[in-house]
């Protein structure tokens, strides 16, 4: 049964989603990253979008049925009914690549709550103030290693460079526009449209990145879109392009232009590495419908 | 921010929430955690508000038995609801002077809003923050410098706590 599509669930999916897929990912460091501090951070980062996307689920329930209910939102839908950003189910390859990532959605995230205060929808206001509550302190971890990192060791900002080169296509998709979006700008649900909010990330990142001149990235980074990175890590060896698809440098500014690199996610098309993720996070619930601790 | 309460079967239902205490905070009552928003006594049921320090706290469905058990035993002839809810979202100023002590006693530093972090094992100030995490979502972990100790801090969590912006 498919779950519907009105825009304003679409809205709430494809906030939760991603906290939902990236929260997976990120868990997936516990135990594993170079050190204890940045494990907890990354497993208490995973726990915080865990529950933000709990929260929103539970908001999409009250327009759902009662065959509705969280886990099987969070878990019993197939891939297609996904709307998860395709930048949150990649592969977290290494730490630099793990932090690039979280730096530039958590900037992003911060972008889309922000303007979502102004929504209409006060239910999801009232869920957001907190988000953002807890959202500071991603924010804080991201900008702090974004900043060591790049004025860290040459090691350090090679490693936070490839990271960002290899994220920064996906991550423009995140503002990609959502179905139904014309209804939800006339309805007062989203304030500012996805396009205005990319305009507005992608200005304050570019910022960001030449106050340690790493502007370079936005020109020159690993081609995405149609080529992706495999759930193996491996890419496909075309060397970096000239330019981010649709992104260039006007008076001072980084605008976009037009076009997403792996674009796709909020109509429920993913990449070959969600599949692997699917499975590895729904498994226990599709084999045990109805479980409970 | 304990509410003064207005009725007999009221003021049980308050003694028995402030006999509630977070797993992970085991001596601070949630009254003082500041984390019960309202009490609703009825003829037939009493409902009960809570917020979440953290929203991925896991002691949360721990708490909301808890609470459960505690005002069902306290008032046996009504039933009993808790729920938490989200706003008012919760804020660390809510924790009342004697939770802020209880804290303390337990070796974690409250929250502040400035940088500061008084150690909680020497008293001493001269300590630095080593990370946002900690071994629970609602705690940072901090160093003291003078008695070479490392400690945690209860996070500072305000709606106007601003977003630190590159410099």
């Amino acid at each position: 049964m498919r779950i519907g599509d009105s825009p304003r669930l679409l809205l709430l999916l494809a906030m939760a989603d991603d906290e939902l897929i990236l929260g997976h990912r990120h868990s997936e460091w516990t135990g594993w990253v170079p050190h204890l501090e940045e494990d907890l951070a990354f497993s208490s980062i995973a726990q915080d979008e865990m529950a933000h996307a709990r929260l929103l689920y539970g908001l999409a329930l009250d327009s759902l049925g009662d065959e509705w209910d969280e886990d099987r939102l969070a878990l019993g839908r197939p891939p297609s009914e996904y709307r998860n950003a395709v930048l949150c189910e990649r592969p977290n390859r290494d730490w630099g690549y793990s932090l690039a990532r979280q730096f530039l959605y958590d900037t992003a995230d911060d972008v889309r709550t922000q303007a979502l205060l102004g929504s209409s929808w006060k239910e999801l206001t009232e869920i957001l103030t907190l988000v953002r509550m807890e959202e500071a302190y991603h924010l804080d971890h991201a900008r702090t290693w974004f900043r060591r990192l790049a004025e860290g060791p040459v090691a350090a900002r090679e490693h936070l460079a490839a990271g960002l080169e290899s994220t920064l296509g996906e991550a423009l998709a995140i503002f990609e526009p959502l179905p139904g979006e014309v209804a939800l700008l006339a309805a007062g649900d989203l304030p500012v449209a996805n396009s205005e909010l990319l305009a507005a990330w992608l200005a304050g990142v570019g910022e960001e990145l030449e106050a340690v001149s790493l502007d370079y990235v936005l020109e020159r980074h690993s081609k995405v879109g149609d080529m992706v990175p495999t759930a193996s890590g491996e890419m496909e060896d075309e060397g970096p392009t000239l330019s981010v698809p649709g992104v260039e440098r006007v008076r001072g500014r980084w605008v976009h232009r037009g076009g997403f690199a792996g674009a796709g996610g909020r109509a429920g098309k993913h990449s070959e590495d969600f599949a692997a993720l699917w499975g590895d996070l729904t498994g226990l619930y599709r084999a045990h419908p109805g479980v409970t601790w | 921010m304990v509410k003064q309460p207005d009725d007999p079967v009221s003021a049980a239902v308050w003694d028995a929430l402030a006999g509630v205490h977070d797993p992970e905070i085991p001596p601070c009552p949630i009254t003082d955690l500041g984390i019960v928003e309202d009490v609703r006594v009825g003829d037939e049921v009493i409902e009960i508000d809570l917020l979440p320090t953290f929203a991925g706290c896991p002691a949360l469905d721990a708490i909301r038995e808890d609470c459960e058990a505690a005002v069902a035993a306290a008032v046996p002839s009504r039933e009993v609801r808790v729920r938490f809810v989200t706003s008012p979202p919760w804020t660390s100023d809510r924790i009342t002077p004697a939770g802020r002590e209880s804290l303390r006693t337990y070796g974690v530093t409250p929250p502040a809003s400035d940088e500061l972090r008084t150690c909680p094992f020497c008293g001493s100030q001269n300590t630095m923050q080593e990370s946002q995490f900690g071994p629970t979502l609602c705690r940072a972990t901090h160093y003291c410098e003078s008695c070479r100790n490392p400690f945690e801090a209860f996070k500072p969590k305000l709606i106007a706590l601003e977003v630190r912006r590159p410099s």
